[in-house]
């Protein structure tokens, strides 16, 4: 089964379930059986305390599934965690590098953990590797977030990975070294890797081939991100007004709404099923009933992030 | 390159990395052995004796001269009433009062027996007991001289004459040296791995350890044997300057203090892997470390001897594998023992090593 797929599907995830405390519901618990393709980008979004990282340390073996298992280009992760290792990239949320030893003393040891030599695999981090290549000799410790990020990311690339596990790999990064971490990730992906990347930036999200949403454990939709966005079905309206954090209570406080949330410099509102109401109708109501000033009130385009949202509802 | 071989350069990069760690394990054994004897000497001289000589006759006096020529005592200038010298020991001038009563010469010439009082100050008990008890010894040695010479007994009184071997100056230094040359194998062998471990599972490393196809076994090997060499050089500069400072182990014996040091280094190194497997942090490693350290130290004999401990302790003491190398340690450069004297030594301590390395092992394993 899993096997015979392997080549198309580096990664198979089978119904994984893993539980930390015994009342508890489980951290993962994933009923259905989830094929990730070579060369694709797939996207983990969810709220804190999703499950993300506990199924991210589950493929990378750190942490045995309570049951359900998951193949990583055909080999189970139950069984064959020494061979996937060699075949596996992995780069958890928190800097995890010796900060005491050199840029270039890190990148040497994970070559050799690894069998490997840094200029056999060279051409995959140059592109990296070229801007931190100044601060070889700076202890790791003492570089900035963005370039502990690229040097992570170099030392879980130097033994030339199929598949590569990317744990909130921008939390705390500068927006252009966001952009460079994702330009360096389509890189790899053309290159036939296959990548798996959680993320808490809608944005990043929307550069992936598909997105698995997920929450308590559970991946609520998986679709590429055009998608999710079609599949919204439900009328969305920008509202503003000169007193924003009264609007939103108000806005709350009405029958037609369903949904109300800050969204950039507007709010958000989910209009309920049948609503026979209209932007228009809406301002009036505003104006009049809760005499806000300066109403402007449009209809808007669903993002990603307002699926988001919405999905937390469910 | 094998694994084990890069894991040993990694360990001896961070090592160097930064200058403090290669300062400590120089400047630890160097201060502990050069230091400690020095300061925490636990001789007893120079007791500061007060006399409150009340009989004022030629006797009397023979008999303050007689403490002072002791060597012991230090006699200030007596006072005329006991709540004077009270007074005196209250404001710490005087450690011991030394109570001559009225009438003392008169009372021994017509044969009576006479009682001296003696007060020690026991907040320093051990200046308190033993100066009590010197002092006693003196006064008795000096009654039964005047009973024998005077004539009133003809029986020449049992006198004990202690003789002190191996140490003959009762030398405190020599009981100490040797016990610090176990607090350097404690503090290099014990400490420096096990925080050395639980320092990657702070920073995370050991995730992208778990996460490459690196053995534990090796992982773990290479620390072990790593700060098993620092532990020998920390031990052998203790062992220099004991001989050269002290002029310890000057009889030979190098061979059974290496291959102890030894056998107690696979100790601590397997005890500080199980500590490293039950803390999370630096902090926890640490504390927990420092609990049976410090009973290690304080319970065994490493500082006060086994004998004088309550006898209920005293059984204690051969759970502890610290007894069995100290006694090794002593042994050998005190009285030049050799492996045939101390085989019950040697086989309690690689027991224990056997024992918690084993432990370690299975509560590593425990672990995921």
């Amino acid at each position: 089964m899993a096997e015979s797929n392997s080549d198309r599907f580096p990664v198979v995830i089978d119904g994984l379930v893993k539980s930390y405390r015994k009342n508890a519901p489980p951290a993962v618990n994933l009923g259905e059986r989830v094929e990730i393709g070579r060369g694709e980008l797939f996207g983990i979004i969810g709220p804190d305390g999703a499950g993300k990282t506990t199924l991210f340390r589950m493929l990378a073996t750190l942490v045995t599934p309570d049951s359900g298992t998951a193949f990583i280009e055909g080999t189970d992760i139950r069984s064959g965690y020494r061979k996937i290792r060699t075949l596996l990239g992995y780069m958890p949320g928190r800097f995890s590098l010796y900060p005491d030893l050199s840029v270039r003393e890190n990148l040497d040891f994970f070559a050799s953990v690894f069998g490997k030599d840094i200029d056999e695999n060279y051409s995959l981090i140059g592109g990296i590797y070229d801007r931190l290549k100044p601060f070889e000799k700076r202890k790791a410790g003492k570089l900035s977030g963005g370039m502990k990020q690229k040097l992570a990311l170099c030392c879980s690339l130097i033994h030339s990975p199929s598949v590569l596990l990317l744990d909130e790999p921008t939390t705390g990064v500068d927006p252009s070294s966001r952009r460079e971490l994702w330009e360096n990730l389509a890189g790899l992906k053309e290159s036939g890797m296959t990548i798996i990347v959680s993320t808490a930036y809608m944005d990043e999200a929307d550069r992936c081939d598909r997105v698995a949403m997920m929450k308590s454990g559970r991946f609520l939709t998986i679709d590429s991100p055009e998608d999710i966005i079609s599949k919204f079905g439900k009328r969305l309206l920008a509202v503003r007004s000169d007193e924003m954090f009264r609007l939103l209570r108000d806005l709350r406080s009405m029958d037609t709404v369903s949904r109300c949330y800050t969204f950039g410099d507007s709010h958000h509102i989910v209009l309920k099923q049948g609503a026979g109401v209209t932007a228009g109708s809406i301002a009036r109501e505003l104006t009049e009933r809760f005499s806000h000033t300066g109403v402007e009130v449009r209809e808007a385009e669903a993002t990603l992030e307002d699926c988001y949202m919405n999905l937390e509802e469910k | 390159m094998s694994p084990f071989r890069y894991l040993f350069i990694k360990e001896f990069k961070q090592f160097m990395s930064n200058p403090f760690m290669p300062m400590v394990l120089v400047l630890l054994p160097l201060l502990l052995m050069l230091l400690v004897p020095l300061a925490a000497n636990m001789e007893v001289r120079e007791i500061k004796l007060t006399v409150v000589d009340r009989d004022c006759s030629a006797l009397s006096a023979r008999l303050v001269d007689r403490i002072s020529k002791s060597g012991y005592f230090r006699a200030g200038p007596s006072c005329m009433t006991y709540p004077q010298a009270m007074e005196k020991m209250r404001k710490g001038e005087a450690d011991i009062i030394l109570e001559i009563p009225y009438g003392m010469e008169k009372a021994l010439e017509s044969g009576k027996d006479m009682e001296i009082y003696i007060a020690a100050n026991a907040v320093n008990s051990t200046k308190g007991s033993i100066g009590g008890g010197y002092l006693s010894s003196i006064v008795s040695d000096f009654s039964a001289e005047l009973s024998g010479r005077e004539g009133h007994d003809a029986s020449v009184p049992l006198k004990i004459v202690p003789q002190y071997r191996y140490n003959p100056h009762l030398d405190y230094r020599l009981f100490m040296v040797p016990a610090l040359m176990i607090v350097v194998i404690i503090l290099v062998g014990g400490f420096f791995p096990t925080l050395s471990i639980v320092s990657e599972k702070e920073n995370g490393t050991i995730e992208q350890i778990n996460v490459s196809p690196v053995r534990k076994r090796d992982f773990i090997l290479s620390k072990v044997l790593f700060y098993g060499i620092l532990g020998v050089f920390a031990f052998t500069l203790a062992i220099l300057i004991a001989h050269f400072v002290y002029g310890l182990a000057s009889h030979g014996g190098l061979a059974e203090i290496y291959v102890g040091a030894m056998i107690f280094l696979v100790f601590m190194a397997g005890f500080g892997l199980m500590i490293s497997n039950y803390s999370e942090t630096m902090l926890q490693a640490v504390f927990m470390m420092l609990f049976f350290v410090l009973i290690f130290m304080l319970m065994s004999g490493i500082f006060t001897p086994v004998s004088s401990m309550e006898t209920w302790s005293q059984y204690v003491t051969y759970a502890l594998p610290t007894r069995y190398f100290v006694n090794i340690l002593r042994a050998v450069c005190l009285k030049g023992s050799q492996f045939s004297d101390l085989a019950f030594d040697y086989a309690m301590l690689s027991g224990f090593a056997v024992v918690i390395n084993v432990l370690a092992v299975v509560t590593y394993r425990k672990q995921r």
